[in-house]
């Protein structure tokens, strides 16, 4: 946990920095009758800045066994594995469509989680792919992205 | 009667059939999501958020808020039979929930939660009815300084509560409000740290950022680690529900007490649900007769809370509708689910939008009934549910929040926004840092912003005037000390650590 906050500490005291200073760079502090664009971002990098160093402070200073927060070995294959998984089908969305993307998506995912028998992983894909296009594309009009099949 | 006249409005708008048929949705899924691990009442309305966009605010807020009353009953479902609370306001309620159950009295258990919660939650319905016209009558008088010092109040409240150490709590609000200033300066027009990008001129939306934090992120944490508990075969007949008359002698008083303690927790901007439980339960074993008891199965320690959550969520509302500022995470999401719907919430929404205040007052009557017929009645349907293995519910929630983060806008930027705050808040969830003041901050953000610049241009004092005029100077002295007073306290602890060590 400690080495976690570390890093934490120095890229949050970077961007503080830079935040500041990219607000007086860019947009007025003080505006001809007030606090202009630049005012309160200016304070709020100052003092996440403060902060920042604290936690570092915090880090350098303490001496414990370091605490693992990332999971290891079958639980970071299996977070991997959904992010993984998530971002592929964002990524994709614009190709495989909403509709062919969610079945598809909950296909991978039951059968490499659980092994869900392949009936209960069909049935359930082709339900939540259906009820979704119902809700959003039908009664809620959203236009969701299409596959370049056409649907 | 003024008062009759609105209160006969809000039930005309409540009792139409499609309200109607709303709040119990808010009600049955609202119940679902609590009893699930990993989603809890904020990503529940984060996920139902972009369902209300079709509908008209009245019933949009309709089921948002019959959701999150229903949330605060659907985890004690859990808490009581496999002791693994749903969501954070139930954690007490494993104490001597499991305990009961352990003893063969999981039905009382859920019986008398169920009758707390309703018991709660028409009381807070009551008081939500007499204290907001008059809080919101109040608050007109306040100008941009009160404003501004009343949502310092709130943010740094919100940290005080949640999180694990001071400093990450302050670090996830600050990060909220540097969120909150990118997009378009309302005064001079600078599109602020926007570098370019179109999408991020007009600011980053607080719905993809929720959607991530408490959707995405609390299934990524899910999912590093298989779940699968066994559900006890209990019968949840009326008859086994029903406590018996020693049960009721022992709760009724914490039940009334937890009402109380529950509604004014509510209230107080930052302070929710969750730290009501706390609250309560440590009040009872303070005043019971047996305090040896706790833990071991004592039905007060369950009806209490319970009643608390219930009576907070209520109160939460309060201080949402009447000032804009909301009370927790959840209402805090529900504040921006009404911007988007284009109210302002705040004194004028009384005057303004009388069908709309009603129209929820009165349908969160109708919706607790409704729980308390489902809580008894249909509890066996919801164990079953429960039986939904983790493998098939995480995938659909994801969906979920893809689609919801789309809906927004109809952009699959928004979509990545929301995945990169998915990661962002699994990680924060990790290390103990503050999704909810996160959100709170980046909805309140430019609303403070605005109202600090203005309390300036008005000023000839500079800073000053947040200590110059009577409220203002109360809220504000409040807020610092809120800030204060824990990290001295973290400051003494770390010299006498260091003191002993040496």
């Amino acid at each position: 946990m400690r080495r976690a906050d570390a890093i934490a500490g120095a890229a949050l005291f970077a961007l503080a920095v830079a935040f500041s200073a990219g607000a007086l760079k860019h947009y007025s502090y003080w505006g001809e009758n007030g606090p202009g664009p630049a005012f309160l971002p200016f304070w709020l990098g100052l003092v996440m800045a403060l902060l920042a160093a604290l936690l570092l402070a915090g880090a350098w200073r303490s001496r414990g066994p370091e605490e693992a927060w990332l999971p290891r070995g079958e639980g970071l294959k299996r977070l991997a594995g959904v992010l993984g998984a998530t971002i592929a089908l964002v990524a994709l969305l614009n190709v495989i469509g909403m509709v062919l993307g969610t079945a598809l998506f909950l296909i991978v995912l039951m059968r490499f989680l659980d092994r869900t028998p392949w009936p209960l992983t069909l049935t359930l894909a082709a339900a939540v792919a259906g009820i979704n296009f119902l809700v959003f594309t039908r009664w809620l009009g959203v236009p969701m992205p299409l596959s370049v099949f056409g649907f | 009667m003024d008062f009759l006249s609105n209160l006969g409005l809000g039930f005309s708008v409540a009792l139409t059939p499609f309200n109607l048929l709303m709040a119990f949705a808010g009600v049955v899924i609202g119940i679902l999501i609590g009893a699930l691990p990993g989603v809890g009442p904020p990503s529940g309305v984060a996920l139902l958020l972009p369902l209300t966009f079709g509908m008209n605010p009245t019933s949009g807020i309709i089921m948002l808020a019959a959701l999150y009353a229903g949330t605060m009953y659907g985890g004690t479902i859990t808490s009581v039979l496999i002791n693994t609370p749903g969501e954070s306001a139930s954690v007490v309620t494993c104490l001597d929930g499991y305990q009961m159950a352990l003893q063969g009295r999981a039905g009382p258990a859920l019986g008398i939660a169920a009758i707390g919660s309703f018991i709660a939650g028409t009381f807070g319905v009551v008081l939500l009815m007499l204290v907001s016209p008059a809080l919101a009558r109040w608050s007109l008088a306040f100008g941009p300084p009160e404003t501004f010092a009343l949502m310092l109040l709130g943010l740094t409240t919100v940290t005080l509560l949640t999180g694990d150490a001071p400093v990450k709590g302050y670090i996830s609000m600050l990060f909220g409000l540097m969120l909150a200033m990118v997009g378009f300066d309302i005064i001079s027009g600078d599109a602020r740290y926007a570098f370019g990008i179109p999408e991020m001129m007009d600011g980053i939306d607080f719905l993809p950022v929720a959607i991530g934090l408490f959707g995405l992120g609390e299934v990524l944490a899910g999912a590093e680690a298989p779940k699968g508990q066994a559900i006890p075969d209990v019968r949840y007949g009326l008859r086994q529900l029903l406590p018996d008359a020693k049960d009721w002698v022992r709760s009724r008083w914490a039940i009334a007490r937890g009402t109380l303690l529950g509604f004014f927790v509510g209230v107080l901007p930052g302070a929710g649900p969750t730290i009501a439980t706390f609250l309560s339960y440590a009040l009872e074993k303070k005043v019971s007769r047996h305090p040896h008891e706790f833990g071991h199965g004592a039905i007060e320690g369950v009806a209490g809370p319970e009643s608390a959550n219930n009576a907070a969520a209520t109160g939460a509302m309060v201080p949402m509708l009447t000032l804009g500022i909301p009370g927790s995470a959840t209402t805090a999401i529900m504040l921006g689910g009404l911007m988007m719907w284009g109210l302002r919430p705040g004194p004028l929404l009384f005057e303004k939008n009388p069908d709309f205040v009603w129209g929820l007052i009165a349908s969160q009557y109708i919706a607790n009934v409704m729980l308390l017929v489902l809580s008894t009645a249909a509890i066996p349907l919801f164990v079953r549910a429960l039986r939904v293995p983790y493998a098939c519910l995480m995938p659909i929630i994801i969906i979920f929040c893809i689609t919801g983060a789309y809906s927004l806008k109809n952009s699959v930027w928004d979509v990545g926004q929301m995945l990169v705050f998915g990661v962002l808040g699994y990680a924060m969830k990790k290390l103990g840092y503050s999704p909810a003041a996160l959100t709170l901050a980046l909805v309140l953000g430019p609303l403070a912003e605005r109202a600090l610049r203005q309390s300036l241009i008005i000023s000839d004092i500079g800073l000053g005037i947040f200590f110059m005029r009577p409220i203002a100077a109360v809220l504000t002295v409040a807020a610092l000390a809120a800030v204060g007073v824990p990290m001295v306290r973290a400051m003494q602890a770390a010299a006498r650590r260091r003191g002993a060590a040496s």
